[in-house]
């Protein structure tokens, strides 16, 4: 087994292109999406129909703000609209007394939440509006502020975003784009698994007294050992050079990556299985890569998703729990034993899909 | 030594090998003829335990290797039709490779690895990537790696495809030379005719997953003894000769050749003055007529119809 991942590493140290590439692309979309260090907000540009008088601007401007996540700026009508048509800006929301519309220049991961919030901003003074105007006091209004400042209860929402209802892009982003870019190193790396069974290596290894057993792990051991480690390094990297918080719990996020690797390779396996040629493996990791990163919460958090149908299939998909996990232990200093259930469904999903897989690969001999 | 028993494979309702019986005895070249698709490298494949017959037995030294593969895999060296090497790798760090999962190791490893590169002649480019290599060296380091571990017996499924003559040369004379000077036993496949008798004690002909023929090559001719070849180059091909020629009662076979045609007919039967007349019947400008003792492509015409690179 050892002298079969050293093969590998030997191989790859001659041909480091893949591996490289996919460092590249997790920094790349991380920076992109999440930012240089800092706790970023959204930039939301903001303008008011002629419907909306200034005193109302201001204070449905402050109520925008109130959120740790976005942060809405005021422009003029026209610049903003100039700004979306030529694709400077990605979005801008035009404010209106009872409602609002949004600009949108190109498909965007934040103008879905920028959308549900202002949104949940509407409608909640909308539905306190439609009780003022039925129970006729004009006073009702300081009535609702002042049980809402001292109320009986007092009811604070956290998502698992962290926050109060707010986002953090940058988690997001290094956890979405460093898990969805380790399945394309994981899978690619047990390509060569295929290949071996093309160019003949594989029957050459077969046929010598090492077991197949253990060439099957050397193989697998090795796409873990790759993907484990790009997870890991893409994490210290961006914790100690740019300070994303990963929390404070490292062993947890090492058993969680562990976890989650492990599923992967055992989707590869599956998919290897499930595949007739090296040809057909390289074009069908992307469909799946992209699907599971879209499904499961790597491109956006799943609370801003509503479909109940992409909710359920996000449910069957490893790195849902992937996400979840590093999540809950960046946010909420989850423990192992806390994380117990996405843990054990991810390891679950990888034994099935291994078990599967290698019975595919074996009856094609 | 090596034994199949009434070996068959069948891939889904295709039957690949059917029946097959052969062996080989120590120290034996032992050659397995036939055309592609003949059912040679499944035999092989099933030899050597990489696949199970589906019915049928393979014993080495008596031990069923189907029901225990490790039996044999110490003993045996194979070399794939393909170049089974790990390109982006030197030659020296494939042989490092596959001499490790053979238990080799330390000084010992190193020592089989300067012997087998000196025994193919690549000892001063063992440094440089396989991908670099011409198609002939490619096939040499293919075979080198099938002896690093010194097998009693070697595989070798059509080892001289697709290279230049020289390099061919190079490996026909080094299996001579393993098989004369150091007493291993060979199993050689090809579709090679010439490449089988230059080397081999003993040759199996196979064809459509069966054995039609076996025994040296005296043997296997001497089942055309009766006959003899002519063999006719022609400026150019003629349809309708080759008709009129099957008419001739004692012909026995008319097969069209590259260049021309050759004529099985019983031996002594002069039937040259006949063939001399039908071609200037139509023309026909002979460029040489040769009148040849059967070869073991004639014996293979003779079982199947069929040319052995049909």
């Amino acid at each position: 087994m050892r002298t079969i991942i050293l093969l590998q590493l030997q191989r790859l140290r001659r041909e480091p292109g893949l591996i490289l590439s996919m460092f590249a692309m997790t920094f790349g979309f991380v920076f992109l999406i999440g930012g240089f260090g800092g706790g970023e907000r959204i930039d939301v540009p903001i303008y008011f129909d002629a419907s909306v008088n200034v005193e109302k601007q201001a204070l449905l401007l402050d109520e925008l703000n109130e959120s740790d996540s976005f942060s809405f700026t005021e422009t003029e009508p026209s610049t903003a609209k100039k700004q979306v048509a030529l694709g400077d800006i990605p979005y801008a929301v035009k404010a209106m007394d009872s409602n609002y519309q949004m600009l949108i220049a190109t498909d965007n991961l934040n103008q879905m939440l920028v959308d549900n919030y202002v949104h949940q901003i509407y409608a909640n003074e909308l539905r306190i509006q439609e009780v003022e105007a039925g129970v006729n006091d004009p006073d009702f209004r300081d009535k609702v502020d002042r049980y809402l400042a001292n109320g009986p209860i007092a009811l604070t929402s956290v998502t698992s975003e962290g926050g109060s209802g707010g986002f953090d892009l940058q988690k997001q982003s290094l956890f979405g784009m460093t898990l969805f870019f380790s399945i394309y190193t994981i899978i690619f790396s047990l390509g060569k698994l295929a290949e071996e069974k093309r160019t003949g290596t594989w029957n050459r290894v077969i046929l010598s007294p090492v077991s197949k057993w253990q060439v099957y792990l050397g193989h697998l051991s090795y796409a873990f050992m790759i993907g484990f480690l790009q997870i890991l390094v893409v994490f210290i990297f961006f914790n100690y050079v740019f300070n994303y918080d990963i929390g404070s719990n490292f062993p947890a996020v090492i058993v969680t990556v562990a976890c989650f690797t492990f599923s992967i390779v055992a989707l590869g396996m599956l998919m290897l299985g499930l595949v007739k040629s090296l040809e057909q493996l390289n074009a069908l990791v992307p469909i799946v890569s992209v699907s599971m990163a879209m499904l499961g919460g790597a491109y956006w958090p799943m609370e801003a998703v509503s479909n109940q149908v992409i909710l359920a299939i996000s449910k069957l998909l490893p790195i849902t729990y992937g996400m979840e996990a590093l999540k809950d232990i960046a946010i909420y200093d989850q423990g192992i034993l806390s994380l117990a259930e996405p843990l054990s469904i991810m390891i679950l999903f990888g034994v099935l899909c291994m078990g599967i897989g290698i019975n595919l690969i074996e009856r094609k001999v | 030594m090596l034994e199949t028993t009434n070996l068959r494979k069948t891939f889904k309702k295709q039957v690949a090998v059917d029946d097959v019986n052969l062996y080989l005895e120590k120290g034996e070249a032992v050659g397995l003829l036939g055309p592609n698709g003949a059912g040679k490298s499944t035999t092989i494949s099933m030899m050597s335990s990489l696949i199970k017959p589906t019915m049928g037995d393979v014993t080495w030294h008596g031990k069923s290797i189907v029901e225990d593969p490790s039996v044999i895999r110490l003993h045996l060296g194979v070399v794939p039709q393909e170049i089974a090497l790990y390109k982006e790798l030197t030659a020296h760090e494939n042989l490092k490779f596959f001499g490790k999962i053979y238990g080799l190791k330390g000084k010992k490893l190193e020592n089989e690895i300067a012997h087998v590169l000196e025994m193919v002649g690549l000892t001063e480019r063992k440094n440089d990537l396989v991908k670099n290599y011409s198609g002939g060296m490619q096939r040499r380091i293919n075979i080198a790696v099938a002896l690093l571990h010194e097998p009693e017996v070697i595989i070798m499924d059509e080892p001289t495809v697709g290279i230049d003559p020289q390099s061919r040369n190079y490996i026909l004379e080094m299996v001579r030379r393993l098989n004369h000077e150091k007493g291993m036993t060979v199993l050689y496949t090809s579709h090679y005719m010439e490449e089988v008798e230059r080397l081999c004690d003993r040759i199996y002909i196979m064809d459509n997953g069966r054995i039609i023929a076996s025994g040296t090559k005296q043997e296997l001719t001497s089942i055309l003894s009766s006959e003899e070849t002519i063999l006719i180059e022609l400026d150019r091909p003629y349809p309708e000769l080759t008709l009129e020629l099957e008419k001739i009662e004692e012909v026995l076979r008319v097969v069209e050749t590259d260049k021309g045609m050759k004529l099985i007919v019983p031996k002594n039967s002069r039937l040259l003055g006949k063939v001399f007349r039908v071609a200037d019947k139509h023309k026909a400008q002979m460029v040489s007529v040769n009148v040849q003792v059967p070869t073991l492509e004639d014996v293979f015409l003779h079982l199947t119809g069929r040319k052995l690179r049909d």
